[in-house]
């Protein structure tokens, strides 16, 4: 009788794990537009302009205008890929990427910044012109613009990284 | 015939008064198929179903004005219902010909990604754009 009541404890904590983890996987984004906002839905798109927010449970990024594109999966639409233009400031917890263009790509879920890139942590700030933000594997690749070009790297004296 | 002329110059001018008069009186109150044709129409607590570029749209209102044929006016609440889109707004503005809906007013927007709240719309039907202005804030589920 114990073992059986056991039994049925176990699966209603599974069930009601699965409905954590259910509700977590349709985790929550948000476009703000300070202009307007169009909704292409021939060409699958959202393009906001104006003082433009987007946010999901990563990161949140602001920017002049933002495209976000996006597809249908089992009867709902899920963002792939956010482009973000002008003045780009991207937070990703304690950094802050900075840039002319941005461009999100949910499938590998990664950040590309061009343009007068920065990154900014509580210890360190690095410049340069393109950055690649790998946030599943939590690498971040910078480049130069070209052989001539630096990446400057500016450290605290009290940095660990 | 300037004898004439002299003799009954006051029963002539009296002749063409009379007449402009009765000008002035026909035409003033002729019906005018003008107005006719534009008079309004009004239903209240309307709801009706359109055929548009997204298909069967669902359309109601607190009162809805016809304009003409092709224009009508979604007065108070509102709300504009396909199996693409849910518009519930304010004093909506419809022109069936161009396939064009807008309002100036707040309006909210649920589709099969999220919900989008505005402060008004201009829906293009035939080219499956939808223009929000002002601040817009868009609530998707991932």
């Amino acid at each position: 009788m114990v073992l059986l009541s056991l039994k049925v404890m176990i699966k209603v904590i599974f069930f009601i794990f699965s409905l954590f983890l259910y509700s977590n996987a349709y985790s929550e984004s948000t476009v703000k537009a300070g202009d307007s906002l169009i909704w292409d839905s021939e060409n699958q798109s959202y393009t906001a302009t104006g003082s433009v927010e987007f946010s999901n449970d990563t990161f949140i990024a602001f920017s002049e205008k933002m495209i976000a594109k996006y597809v249908e999966q089992g009867g709902k639409e899920l963002f792939t890929v956010v482009e973000l233009f002008k003045n780009v400031r991207i937070e990703l917890k304690d950094e802050i990427f900075q840039g002319d263009y941005a461009i999100y790509t949910r499938d590998d879920n990664t950040i590309k910044l061009t343009g007068d890139v920065s990154i900014q942590s509580p210890t360190r700030l690095l410049t340069g012109h393109e950055l690649i933000a790998d946030i599943d594997n939590n690498k971040r690749i910078l480049n130069s613009a070209n052989d001539e070009s630096l990446v400057e790297v500016l450290l605290e004296n009290n940095a660990n990284n | 015939m300037s004898k004439f002329l002299r003799e009954n110059v006051f029963n002539i001018l009296i002749f063409l008064l009379l007449s402009i008069q009765a000008f002035m009186y026909y035409y003033d109150n002729r019906p005018s198929s003008k107005i006719f044709s534009q008079k309004s129409m009004s239903v209240e607590n309307f709801s009706s179903i359109v055929l548009g570029k997204s298909g069967l749209t669902k359309i109601g209102s607190e009162k809805l004005n016809k304009i003409d044929e092709d224009n009508f006016f979604l007065q108070g609440k509102s709300y504009l219902e396909n199996n693409e889109y849910k518009i519930y707004g304010e004093d909506i503005s419809i022109n069936l010909n161009e396939d064009i809906s807008h309002s100036k007013k707040s309006v909210q927007v649920i589709n099969s990604m999220g919900t989008l709240d505005a402060k008004g719309f201009r829906n293009i039907d035939s080219e499956g754009k939808i223009y929000f202005d002002g601040i817009v804030i868009f609530k998707s589920h991932d």
